[in-house]
């Protein structure tokens, strides 16, 4: 909904094809030949070392796996999570349209992205 | 290593905290200075020098040029984050036991503090983590610092094992019970549960009171064999077993993240090295960055069954006069904040029995831990002021 609360983050080659795709609103994690799939941040395949890696779209769709709510003194509080994805990798993303009161481990998610001025789109969660 | 022989014979400190007007290697020069008076040595018999920069790698390699050391047989700069006091210890020992070198400084300088800014500006200021690509990606969501990553951590234990904010809070009290008993420690007035609850969420939910201090300053120690240890000024601490483990966490579905640390492994190898075991340790100084680390930590040594800490932190076994004894000076909650070097400096007072106050009758058996990271690295050591039997 909102980059209000974001900072901009540029791309540089390892992250091009993600950031391409979450500007089409598209949740790309990556995938190794064995089929392993992992969160877009990391390089090499956890479990099987491959680091010929190919991109796989998720489906956007996830859980509440940890949550905190960041005091940001004279402004609103932040809410930021570990996200589950479906398929199994976790991100680290903001949450947004939730209030603090209603977060809970294992509320369904679903992942969207927003743009802040001068940086590329980022993830975000809301309420499934 | 086949067989430890090792000791911390010389112990270093500068004054710690809002200590402005000085670089890391003043600091750092001033501490090990200190610790070599300290063991009855010169400086120039330091022979090996391992150096450990914190945050703001405000000193490094050269300082062997300021302190004038021209024959050094052993020189590092180390970075485990908040486990290198203890990696620094177990490469020292290493060393001697090698006969690489004979008196091995180990030094922890940091200069995070800034006069007139915030005390964790630095630990969170967006210019030093938005780095561009993915590494950014949690920074530019609003994930900047540690305070973010170890709240992550804390509530997964929450969730899964019911620990709650008040058994934090019995952590910040004791810990904060030790520390008004050390003349040195920065926090000394009494705290209440009250104080801990109402106190401001950093990040919910950690309270501020569940939050380390952070501390300019530097801290020093010896390392030498436990045969050349004997000849020194002060009563050795010899050092019976340590360990590392760094968990490796993978970041999906099933990981132990926040639920198990590296003190788990690196605990159960320590306690082989030393031929000791839990029941035999008397005193505990135990990595508090925030409450919920002394709390897992003590989980995973197997002080309490897993789950349990908070209960044990609520029984009160951990405060001054109860059974369990931890974080005697106060730690980094309420002590001073010199990383892995906390822990460290306030076990080899108690090795030494010159805990004043605070010393603890059983001090047979000291264990220290060493935490880096976001629960990422660990290291483990045990210290006696016994020699250990080979
Ligand atoms: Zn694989």
């Amino acid at each position: 909904m909102s980059a209000e609360n974001m900072l901009p983050v540029q791309r540089d080659d390892a992250s091009a094809a993600f950031f391409d795709a979450a500007a089409e609103g598209r949740l790309l994690v990556h995938q190794c030949p064995q089929g392993h799939l992992f969160a877009p941040q990391i390089s090499t395949c956890p479990r099987c070392q491959s680091t010929e890696l190919s991109w796989s779209e998720a489906s956007g769709r996830a859980t509440l796996a940890s949550y905190a709510v960041i005091n940001r003194r004279g402004q609103s509080e932040l809410p930021v999570a570990i996200v589950e994805l479906d398929e199994g990798p976790w991100i680290r993303m903001q949450l947004q349209d939730v209030s603090t009161g209603d977060l809970k481990v294992g509320l369904p998610l679903q992942i969207r992205f927003a743009a802040p001025e001068g940086g590329e789109p980022l993830p975000y969660a809301v309420p499934a | 290593m086949t067989k430890l022989d090792a000791a911390i014979v010389g112990l270093g400190m500068t004054d710690m905290g809002k200590v402005y007007g000085r670089t890391g290697t003043q600091f750092a020069v001033e501490a090990i200075g200190k610790a070599a008076a300290d063991a009855g040595l010169k400086v120039s018999d330091i022979d090996g020098l391992l150096v450990n920069y914190g945050l703001t790698r405000a000193v490094g390699m050269p300082l062997a040029a300021d302190l004038g050391l021209r024959n050094l047989s052993v020189l590092s700069e180390i970075q485990a984050y908040g486990s290198s006091a203890g990696v620094m210890v177990m490469q020292a020992a290493a060393a001697v036991a090698s006969g690489q070198a004979t008196a091995v400084a180990c030094v922890f300088s940091d200069v995070p503090l800034t006069e007139g800014k915030r005390a964790g500006a630095t630990y969170s200021d967006p210019k030093n983590r938005l780095h561009p690509g993915f590494l950014g990606m949690p920074a530019g969501g609003g994930l900047l610092g540690p305070n973010v990553g170890y709240a992550l951590a804390a509530r997964r234990h929450m969730d899964k094992y019911g620990t709650t904010s008040e058994q934090f809070g019995h952590i910040a009290i004791s810990t904060r019970k030790w520390a008004e008993l050390n003349p040195i420690a920065q926090m000394r007035t009494p705290l209440t549960m009250e104080d801990h609850q109402e106190s401001r969420y950093i990040v919910d939910p950690l309270h501020l009171f569940d939050c380390c201090l952070v501390s300019n300053g530097a801290i020093a120690v010896i390392v030498t064999s436990g045969e050349k240890a004997r000849d020194l000024a002060k009563p050795p601490v010899y050092l019976h077993g340590g360990a590392q483990c760094h968990p490796g966490y993978i970041d999906e579905r099933d990981s132990e993240f926040g639920l198990v640390s590296g003190a788990k492994l690196s605990g159960e190898r320590a306690f082989k090295m030393a031929g000791v075991t839990v029941d035999q340790i008397g005193v505990r100084e135990i990595y508090d960055c925030y409450t919920y680390t002394t709390l897992i930590t003590l989980e995973d040594y197997g002080f309490c069954a897993k789950g349990e800490g908070g209960a044990l932190a609520e029984s009160g076994a951990l405060a001054p006069g109860g059974s369990l004894p931890t974080n005697t000076g106060g730690g980094q909650l309420s002590g001073y904040y010199m990383w892995g070097m906390t822990p460290l400096s306030e076990a080899v007072i108690q090795g030494r029995g010159e805990g004043g106050e605070r010393q603890v009758a059983d001090n047979d058996y000291i264990l220290v831990s060493g935490n880096g990271g976001v629960l990422q690295h660990h290291a483990t050591l045990i210290l006696s002021p016994h020699p250990k039997e080979a």
